[in-house]
């Protein structure tokens, strides 16, 4: 038994960890990128790549430097402690992951998302399927040995500076059939954009497309296959993120506690208030726990990866409204304020649950996958 | 990171489960899943089986008798040990006062006693808490006043766990009245069987004889019991409450208990249908089992560290928090599962042999008495409260 970190992985996280911390020292800095035209930095995001943290997202059959579990949450951890918004999400981690789960991978895809010549991103929700991963309402027809896509795509991450979206759409059968869903390679200027910045500060779009070309990537089973993996490293990563985001509000509210004066003393010194700060202490690595299991098996078999990753990602629901609401209520009126970053952080870990299976979503899945 | 087992550990795991098969007795595995009452005899019978293997001083090192194991070895021991179904270890002499003696006793104390807690020949209980020092241990009012070559000592200690069994208890008594209170604190291992110490039964909210009232009155203890020097008591109090008990969590204990409500739930009905595959019970199940899967890995977290020589420290008292809590829930979900059929009440059903028609499934007799009864881990052992302010002092440099 080792819970400790490899050399190489110690190194990896102590310099993307620096890397980000120094583009990322400032919480108005992130404010800046989102207002860039992309909704991010083009330059922080080629740097990242320079450095091989896009490397880091992908395994080395595929050109990549790392991909297993625990690279994917040492990077997603700092993403979290910087709240950088680049698209590691949807270029680095989920259409890499699609790209490299097909029976005939596109590593040629693959190595230019790495070197941060292509943005992609994975097209799957949209308004009413929530969270599920065989709900698609998006048509795709055959005409003349052409496939034809129909319909629409919400909540797409970073999808409106996307070169090329995977877009999952139904080939046959009903709405909530699990079989006849397929997954298309799609060109993003025939699809009409709609961008946005979602609460938490990150550029999404809604897509809606007309009879637009589509090239076939997988369908049937293995195209489901495809999404619950990717949707199971999605749910990964933004646990792992949020384990870094919920250590900077715990650590930014222990240092408010200090520095805070009421009633003649810092208000750290009441007692109510430090018995929550242990409540928040202990459920943050009651999270660390589950993601670490979930990180470490998340290449055995499906059932017990889902299963581990359902288990973080509910515990990173309930966990995560706790230390957001807990860090806004101890700082008081200072935490409703944009200025102040923990406002920023208890967003983003508010909003993580709104992303890739929220925290009944995962329960439920974790209740189907254990037999309870 | 590695989360699996050793080779050497799993073998490890497979020679004290094949021990456990061979010697515990079925009358006893059987007692111990129903909740029955266990005698004197019973914790006795495992602890001497224990003591023959030379696995009963399984904290100490080897020198003194101990196993010399490693943390993840006493993990898989304590593990083993609530899947077997055996009766506990009492841990009054083996777990707590033996390292005290090996850190601060005498050599003639360590001679005398430690081989006799080693053989089980002394049943230990516990004298602490008082009735005005719970929490704030450090106000106890027992004292112990020097007559020359013996102390009289005088007072009353309270929440004796099977002091009614025991031979020896140590206390801790005033000796000093003078000074502020924790610097006037003496050690003391007393007789039980001194003129002038009385034992009285608690009852508690289960309706169970298992704590007691310890009074003393002008009880005569030779001066040769008191531990390292007077007046330094609470220093070796601190160090019995902090020794490192990597089963703090009580993870194995609440494994256990989730798989009996599994099956609890499964068997009970509402609507026609079993009560596990009702969505809002089954949902309270299954975020219990995730904070119960992710506790276990934290519990491993802090045994590995432990194993690698780092001290747990604010880890155990965490685990200790979250290990009661998760373990209450399940006795608690255990009780909804239930329905109405937790609240018949039948004390003789707990006695050994008894073999009348239960109400209502036999499994049900126990529960809502197991509900109450685990209302106790949060308080005792320092409870969930004082956890925290350890925690916040020791971590936090507010």
């Amino acid at each position: 038994m080792d819970f400790s970190l490899s050399e190489e992985r110690k190194m990896l996280q102590e310099t993307v960890g620096r890397f980000f911390g120094n583009n990322y020292k400032d919480i108005r800095k992130r404010g800046e990128y989102l207002k860039m035209t992309d909704g991010f930095s083009r330059d922080f995001w080629k740097e990242s790549s320079n450095l091989g943290v896009i490397n880091g997202l992908v395994s080395p059959a595929f050109g990549g430097l790392g991909g297993s579990g625990e690279d994917i949450c040492i990077i997603f951890e700092l993403i979290g402690k910087s709240l950088c918004i680049e698209p590691f999400l949807s270029s680095g981690l989920l259409s890499s992951t699609i790209l490299s789960s097909l029976n005939n991978p596109k590593t040629d895809l693959i190595n230019q998302i790495i070197e941060g010549k292509l943005l992609m991103s994975f097209a799957h929700m949209e308004m009413n399927n929530r969270y599920e991963d065989h709900l698609v309402e998006t048509k795709a027809k055959l005409e003349k040995e052409t496939w034809k896509l129909n319909g629409s795509k919400s909540f797409v991450i970073n999808g409106d500076s996307a070169d090329k979206v995977i877009i999952s759409a139904r080939i046959e059968g009903k709405v909530n059939d699990k079989e006849g869903i397929g997954l298309f390679l799609v060109d993003n200027n025939n699809i009409n954009n709609r961008p946005y910045n979602t609460i938490d500060g990150y550029r999404s779009t809604e897509m809606s497309f007309e009879n637009i070309n589509g090239e076939l990537l997988c369908k049937d089973n293995e195209a489901l296959e495809c999404i619950i993996k990717t949707n199971s490293a999605g749910a990964l990563a933004l646990s792992a993120e949020a384990v870094g985001i919920m250590q900077v509000c715990f650590d930014l509210t222990l240092d408010y506690l200090k520095t805070r004066k009421q009633f003649g003393k810092s208000i750290g010194a009441f007692q109510s208030i430090q018995h929550r700060m242990v409540d928040m202490m202990l459920e943050i690595e009651q999270v660390r726990s589950a993601v670490m299991l979930a990180s470490s098996t998340f290449e055995s078999n499906s059932t017990t990866r889902d299963k581990n990753v359902s288990a973080a990602k509910n515990l990173v629901g309930r966990v995560g409204k706790l230390i957001a609401e807990e860090s806004i209520q101890l700082h008081g009126g200072i935490a409703m304020t944009w200025e102040y970053s923990v406002a920023h952080y208890a967003k983003r870990l508010i909003m993580i649950d709104h992303l890739m299976g929220d925290a009944d979503y995962h329960r439920d899945r974790f209740k189907l996958l254990s037999s309870i | 990171m590695n989360f699996e087992y050793s080779e050497k550990d799993e073998n490890f795991r497979i020679e004290v489960r094949e021990w456990l098969k061979a010697t515990l007795p079925n009358y006893l595995k059987e007692k111990v899943k129903k909740y029955q009452r266990l005698t004197k005899e019973d914790y006795e019978l495992f602890m001497n089986n224990l003591s023959e293997k030379g696995w009963l001083a399984w904290h100490w090192p080897e020198e003194y008798g101990g196993t010399g194991w490693n943390a993840i070895e006493k993990h898989i021991f304590e593990e083993e040990i609530v899947k077997a179904s055996a009766p506990r270890i009492v841990p009054f002499g083996v777990n707590m006062l033996g390292p005290v003696l090996i850190e601060f006793g005498s050599e003639e104390q360590k001679n005398y006693y430690l081989p006799r807690i080693l053989n089980n020949e002394d049943w230990w209980a516990q004298g602490y808490s008082e009735p005005g020092a719970g929490s704030d241990l450090a106000s106890l009012k027992t004292t112990a006043i020097d007559k020359g070559d013996h102390y009289l000592v005088n007072g009353q200690k309270t929440w004796t766990t099977l002091g009614h069994h025991a031979d020896m208890i140590f206390c801790l008594v005033k000796t000093d009245l003078n000074v502020k209170p924790q610097l006037g604190i003496s050690f003391l291992l007393i007789d039980m069987k001194s003129p002038g110490v009385e034992v009285k039964p608690i009852i508690t909210l289960d309706g169970e004889h298992e704590v007691n009232e310890v009074w003393f009155t002008d009880v005569k203890v030779p001066k040769k019991n008191l531990v390292g020097k007077e007046n330094e008591g609470w220093t070796y109090a601190k160090y019995l409450l902090t020794f490192e008990r990597t089963g703090i969590a009580g993870v194995p204990n609440s494994k256990s208990a989730l798989n009996h409500l599994k099956m609890v739930s499964r068997k009970s009905m509402k609507n026609g249908k079993p009560l596990i595959d009702d969505p809002i019970f089954s949902s309270e199940v299954a975020e219990l089992e995730i904070d119960l899967l992710a506790m276990e890995i934290f519990n491993l977290r802090t045994v590995s560290a432990a194993a690698e020589g780092k001290a747990p420290g604010m880890e155990s008292s965490l685990l200790k928090i979250k290990g009661t809590l998760v373990r209450q829930k399940t006795t608690e979900l255990l009780r909804k599962a239930l329905g109405p059929q937790a609240l018949p009440y039948l004390p003789e059903q707990f006695d050994e042999g008894w073999n009348e028609m239960p109400i209502g499934p036999e499994y049900a007799g126990p529960i809502a008495k197991q509900y109450f009864n685990m209302r106790k881990i949060s308080i005792y052992g320092g409870s969930n409260e004082i956890q925290k302010n350890i925690v916040a002092k020791a971590s936090f440099g507010l």
